[in-house]
């Protein structure tokens, strides 16, 4: 060997150690503040997980999951609870109208009535006029013409009376007509709108309730994720210490091939085994730094991926499922307020059914009477008719004008009847209308709406419990945000620093093309170097410093040209021996 | 609270136990390496001491010798962490003393497993 190339060689190998020992301080310094990062990620990281199982518990506490199926009760009690009465107002609005063709009949009744009414106070005038014009003959007539003057009376006041209601009826069915026809359309849209939220709603609610009931099994895989993680940097960050080791070995062994390139007094065959022991250490120690660079990408790769790892497990979901089902609860509660108000509008539609039944109530009552009264002044009417007819055919010709009166009386008494038999019909149709109102009554009662005033209180309740964990879920997302935040700016630093310890690679890569260049040159003079290798030597001198397995195969690798051992580190790390 | 010296020229290393152990709540204590472990070892009672192999100035085997003759001692457990895996290593700690041996990098839980089991 030269001198020059002595010198030469040696210069360049200081440089590699002097270059190593940058990647050893810029390992050791990065390392350490990827440790101090990761702490901090840890601690957050804790932190993290008991707010997360803060949620969980109050979530299992509350059981929020059971909030779905009394919505979905609620659901289906409104939408039945709309039906019957979008069914009930129709029913209503078909017995108004039966009813307004009912007062017509009934104007029709009245109207005979008042006719027939005039018709006798004219017969009891023209009797009046009879009885003075037959003088002592016709005293019999008097009390004929004081039950006509007496019967007319009651007539017309009975006829009045009947008017007068059937007046106002028509009044009041109008106006329930006209409420009822503005309230069926307006039931019939309310119907569709709740349809039409209610799934919406519902939709919306138990995708939030199932990423809400799901927390608790997402926190326990975040839990354990999150725990792999960290086991997984505790790992990595060791794995630094063994490449620091194994940087010192090459080092140690670059600093003994320096010397032996530089021992100058050895010549002859001596001195071409010196060669070979440096070229075949150059050699090994090409492979160490290339397995030392792979281990370090390695490693460094696995604290960056684990560190990211625990940053994306903290800020995921868990944070945001808070807000999100509080949204939907309120949503949900609006539908319930939406529900109660429509259930009040019920309420007060089913007063106003009251009043129309309250009104045809009357009305029969009206009618009732007055079709009692009716038929008494039809019997008296026939009997008029009889009397008359018998007192007329006792006196004779005298008595023609009295018998024309007796043939109006009899007239007169065939109508009533007609008019009683249509005041029967019309009593008989107002308590068919009755029993419909009857029914809609029933549909529109309290009692009715049971299963709705259930299913409202079982969801009040539900939503009040969703209501509290979501939240506190708001509450304590808030708080992981803080946390995640903090983390985040850990995790920045942490990626400058990982960036550093990529500078690393550049610096092995220079080391290594001075070491290859180093070989080189030896090569370039010695040729056949190769064949005055050592091998049991140089293997027991370099692998005296050797603390690994790994440096050992590589050196058994590089020296009898056997395959280089796959990287192989253990990521979850090793286990403990006891003796 | 059970206290536990870690022994380890290796600033992360020692971090690492010390991270593990404190977690799993036990107290932690750290030396630099055999010469400052025998220092805190003789200042004060450990339950379990975690130590490298080969440190500068005291090595384990070195430190692990010299606290057995310490009184109160003799059956404080001290586990061996250390790079090395070959057989005649385990049996020269073995000897010297040692309780049980892991080859870096240590696996996080079965470590605390094993501390809880020998420290309870």
């Amino acid at each position: 060997m030269s001198s020059t190339l002595n010198s030469t060689g040696a210069g360049t190998l200081n440089k590699a150690r002097g270059d190593l020992h940058w990647v050893l301080k810029t390992t050791e310094d990065s390392i350490a503040t990827l440790v101090a990062c990761f702490q901090g990620l840890a601690r957050h990281a804790d932190s993290t997980l008991s707010l997360a199982a803060a949620i969980v518990e109050r979530v299992e506490d509350r059981s929020v999951s059971s909030v779905l199926s009394s919505v979905q009760c609620l659901g289906a009690a409104a939408r039945e609870f709309v039906g019957d009465r979008l069914g009930a107002t129709s029913g209503i609005i078909d017995t108004v109208t039966a009813e307004m063709e009912l007062l017509r009949k009934l104007s029709m009744v009245t109207d005979g009535q008042a006719n027939v009414a005039a018709r006798i106070k004219m017969l009891n005038v023209h009797t009046k006029i009879e009885v003075a014009h037959l003088g002592k003959v016709g005293a019999s007539f008097e009390y004929l013409a004081g039950e006509l003057a007496d019967f007319s009376k009651v007539l017309a006041k009975s006829t009045d009376e009947l008017i007068r209601h059937t007046n106002e009826r028509k009044s009041a069915t109008e106006k329930t007509r006209q409420l009822f026809s503005v309230e069926l359309p307006h039931l019939r849209e309310e119907l569709t709108q709740i349809e039409k939220n209610l799934s919406a709603d519902l939709a919306a609610l138990q995708s939030g309730l199932t990423q809400l009931s799901n927390a608790p099994v997402q926190f326990r895989a975040s839990a354990e994720v999150i725990s792999g993680q960290i086991a997984g940097v505790v790992v990595a960050v060791q794995g630094h210490d063994i490449t620091r080791q194994q940087i010192e070995h090459v080092q140690e062994a670059l600093n003994s091939i320096s010397q032996a390139m530089e021992m100058d007094g050895a010549s002859g065959k001596g001195k071409l085994q010196e060669v070979a022991y440096s070229h075949a250490g150059l050699a090994i120690q090409i492979s160490q730094l290339k397995a030392i660079r792979a281990t370090i990408a390695d490693w460094t790769s696995r604290v960056r991926g684990c560190l990211g790892g625990i940053l994306e497990i903290s800020a995921s979901g868990l944070a945001e499922i808070g807000p999100l089902v509080l949204e939907q609860e309120r949503s949900m509660s609006a539908q319930l307020s939406h529900i109660e108000l429509l259930e009040r509008e019920c309420l007060a539609n089913s007063e106003r059914i009251r009043g129309t039944l309250e009104g045809i109530s009357n009305l029969s009552q009206l009618v009732s009477e007055h079709l009692q009264k009716s038929e008494s002044a039809r019997n008296r009417l026939r009997m008029l008719n009889y009397n008359s007819v018998i007192e007329a055919s006792r006196l004779g010709a005298q008595a023609d004008t009295i018998c024309v009166i007796a043939d109006g009386i009899a007239e007169v008494s065939v109508e009533w009847t007609k008019i009683t038999e249509q005041s029967g019909s019309a009593l008989r149709e107002i308590l068919s209308l009755s029993q419909r109102i009857n029914e809609a009554m029933a549909t529109f009662s309290q009692a009715k709406s049971e299963s709705l005033g259930e299913a409202q209180a079982q969801t009040k309740a539900g939503l009040e419990s969703l209501r509290d964990a979501s939240t506190f879920a708001v509450a304590q997302g808030q708080k992981i945000g803080i946390e995640t935040d903090a983390m985040q700016l850990m995790g920045s630093e942490a990626e400058r620093t990982s960036g550093l310890l990529d500078s690393c690679y550049a610096r092995i890569d220079a080391v290594l093309t001075l070491v290859e260049d180093a070989k080189s040159q030896l090569e370039a003079q010695y040729p056949d170097i190769v064949e005055y290798y050592d091998s049991e030597r140089i293997e027991r001198s370099f692998s005296a410093t050797y603390t690994t397995e790994a440096e050992r195969d590589v050196l058994r690798a590089a020296l009898y040209g056997t395959e280089m051992p796959v990287l192989q580190q253990c990521a979850m790390g090793n286990d403990v021996e006891l003796f | 609270m059970k206290r536990i010296l870690t022994v380890d020229d290796s600033t992360s290393v020692r971090q690492m136990v010390s991270f593990t152990l404190q977690n799993a709540g036990y107290e932690v204590a750290e030396a630099v390496d055999g010469k400052d472990g025998l220092a805190k070892v003789g200042a004060g009672k450990f339950d379990l001491i975690i130590t490298d192999l080969n440190m500068p100035n005291v090595d384990g085997i070195q430190l692990i010798t010299a606290v057995r003759k310490l009184p109160g001692y003799s059956f404080v457990p001290i586990l061996m962490l250390s790079t090395e895996s070959q057989a005649d290593k385990k049996d020269e700690g073995r000897r010297a003393g040692a309780t049980g041996w892991i080859v870096k990098p240590f696996n996080a839980e079965q470590l605390v497993a094993v501390v809880q089991k020998l420290v309870k």
